[in-house]
């Protein structure tokens, strides 16, 4: 009798053992933290072609081809809102003098501020702002989110450095003429922009990034070092719907990174921009959770994570991605 | 007798009215199909127009165009361009310098090398946009870039007198000062060379 105990007892064991490690596998999957996430468009750039945002979708007079026959789109500048507990992320911030509005042609902007305020959200309640790069129209309105820590990339901030004192003038040009900057190492970084950079760094609210960092559980930073600027930076976030990938310009057109074609090439190394692509895709297993910046399908069942959408303020629109546990909506 | 003199009698008129009658119908018939053919062809041309230019659904209006500056602004623009390009690159040079002392070295003196020569080229190119000619119509606008530059060459000796005495305050006040002075230059921008801001 004993004997026959001695050999039950390590099956036993084993059952007991496996029994609790479901549990608590079960009661840790669900303490496993996600977020609620937003989609606010801060402004729109009107007639952009189509080729100056992805030059293998250049317009053919004539063409029948899908790829080659829309001649201008319309480019969302997107922001992402997100709400980890008591913590609201920015992922870029946009941009807000009006006088880029005249210069870029752009319309349908609002204040970040009176934008959250749609959502039910205060400028002073958001705690993190991760910007993607730091180009003009993605690190702006810095000064108008004050308990906001930012997270930029050193990266980001050595290569502009490096641009501004190359000895070369047209490298080193933040415009190299009138018409703008075609693409030069410093070119999308204005005075003002950096400014306000400068001011998060001077008052101690910043965190300058050296690579991958996580900034809650389950909230990551992940590099994407010229997948559109030297020091572009992804952000993954748990959902409710699975793991999201921000991607900033590096992710900026969400078909680019479905059919594995360039896109918004500025200081942009194509083959970095692709391994950003492949990076979603193994973290989130698709393309679908991969959120674009500037795509021209956003706010529509074209690009189905956004579809969930209203207009808004000055005929810009939002979108409600996905809500944690409890989480009200905010679509009104 | 009377059924043919009657049946005469009658097809005579009734038979034209009927003819009149048929031959309008027929006319309007003819025209009305015309019409909807046109119409239906204008807007198959429409929808495929919108689905060329993308525009799915597009109710904004077209953007006035800035007038053209005449041949004075022009010049003007083209002379403080060759100031504009330098001040830009070292507005955001002096913030970097800023954001290096703060992230890396904090080292004064290196701070100070680099704030120097900035501090010079401001205070020269305030001087040197003040002197230059501009018509009457860009007074405003001149005014407005000699007042940036101010700033920026003030903001820059508030940093070197931060160099000197470590008191922070001199960085805050030289950073509100570039705030305002980089909105300045945002605005003459908007006016001499609308072009440079592109989507990034």
């Amino acid at each position: 009798m004993g004997k026959r105990a001695l050999q039950v007892r390590p099956f036993a064991w084993a059952a007991v053992i496996a029994a609790l490690a479901c549990l608590f596998g079960t009661a840790a999957q669900a303490q496993q933290p996600v977020c609620s996430v937003w989609l606010i468009e801060s402004s729109r750039f009107m007639n952009v072609p189509f080729g100056s945002f992805m030059p293998d979708r250049a317009f053919v007079p004539g063409s029948t081809k899908p790829e080659s026959n829309i001649s201008t789109v319309d480019l969302p500048v997107n922001i992402g809102v997100i709400k980890c507990g008591s913590e609201l992320i920015l992922y870029d911030t946009g941009w807000k003098q009006q006088d880029y509005l005249k210069m870029t042609g752009s319309e349908h902007w609002a204040p970040i501020a009176d934008q959250l305020k749609v959502l039910g959200f205060n400028a002073s309640d958001v705690t993190k702002a991760v910007i993607g790069h730091a180009h003009w129209d993605h690190a702006g309105q810095l000064s108008d989110l004050p308990n906001a820590v930012l997270y930029v990339q050193r990266e980001e901030l050595k290569a502009v450095e490096w641009a501004l004192n190359y000895p070369e003038p047209h490298i080193r040009a933040i415009n190299s003429d009138p018409g703008g900057c075609y693409r030069t190492p410093a070119c999308g970084y204005m005075p003002l922009t950096m400014e306000e950079v400068y001011g998060k760094v001077l008052k101690g609210k910043a965190v300058i990034v050296d690579g991958e960092m996580e900034i809650l559980p389950g909230v990551r930073i992940h590099p994407a070092f010229r997948a559109h600027t030297a020091g572009s930076q992804l952000l993954e976030v748990p959902t409710s719907i699975g793991k999201l990938v921000f991607g900033s310009d590096a992710f900026s057109s969400y078909e680019g990174i479905r059919d594995w074609m360039t896109a918004n090439v500025q200081q942009t190394d194509t083959v970095q921009q692709f391994l950003a692509y492949e990076k979603c895709y193994k973290i989130t297993g698709g393309y679908n959770n991969c959120v674009a910046a500037h795509e021209p399908l956003s706010y529509t069942d074209k690009y189905p994570l956004t579809k969930n959408s209203w207009v808004a303020l000055n005929g810009g629109r939002m979108a409600e991605i996905a809500l944690a546990p409890g989480e009200k909506s905010r679509k009104p | 007798m009377h059924g043919g003199c009657a049946i005469r009698t009658i097809g005579t008129r009734g038979g034209r009215s009927l003819l009149l009658a048929g031959f309008v119908a027929a006319l309007a018939a003819t025209a009305g199909a015309a019409w909807l053919h046109e119409a239906r062809s204008r807007s198959t041309v429409q929808a495929a127009a919108q689905s060329v230019s993308g525009r799915a659904v597009s109710t904004h209006a077209e953007h006035p165009q800035p007038p053209a500056l005449t041949a004075d602004e022009e010049r003007f623009a083209t002379a403080l361009w060759v100031v504009h390009r330098e001040a830009t690159r070292l507005a955001v040079a002096m913030s970097f310098a800023g954001i290096t002392y703060q992230i890396e070295d904090r080292d004064a003196r290196a701070l100070a090398r680099k704030i120097e020569p900035m501090a010079r080229f401001f205070h020269d190119a305030e001087a040197q946009v003040r002197a230059m000619s501009a018509p009457a119509s860009l007074s405003r606008t001149q005014g407005q870039y000699v007042t940036a530059m101010a700033l920026y060459a003030n903001a820059a000796d508030e940093m070197l007198k931060f160099t000197e005495d470590s008191n922070s305050q001199h960085l805050g006040d030289a950073h509100q000062m570039k705030m305002k002075a980089s909105e300045d230059m945002l605005r003459v921008g908007e006016v001499l060379w609308p072009g440079q801001y592109k989507p990034h």
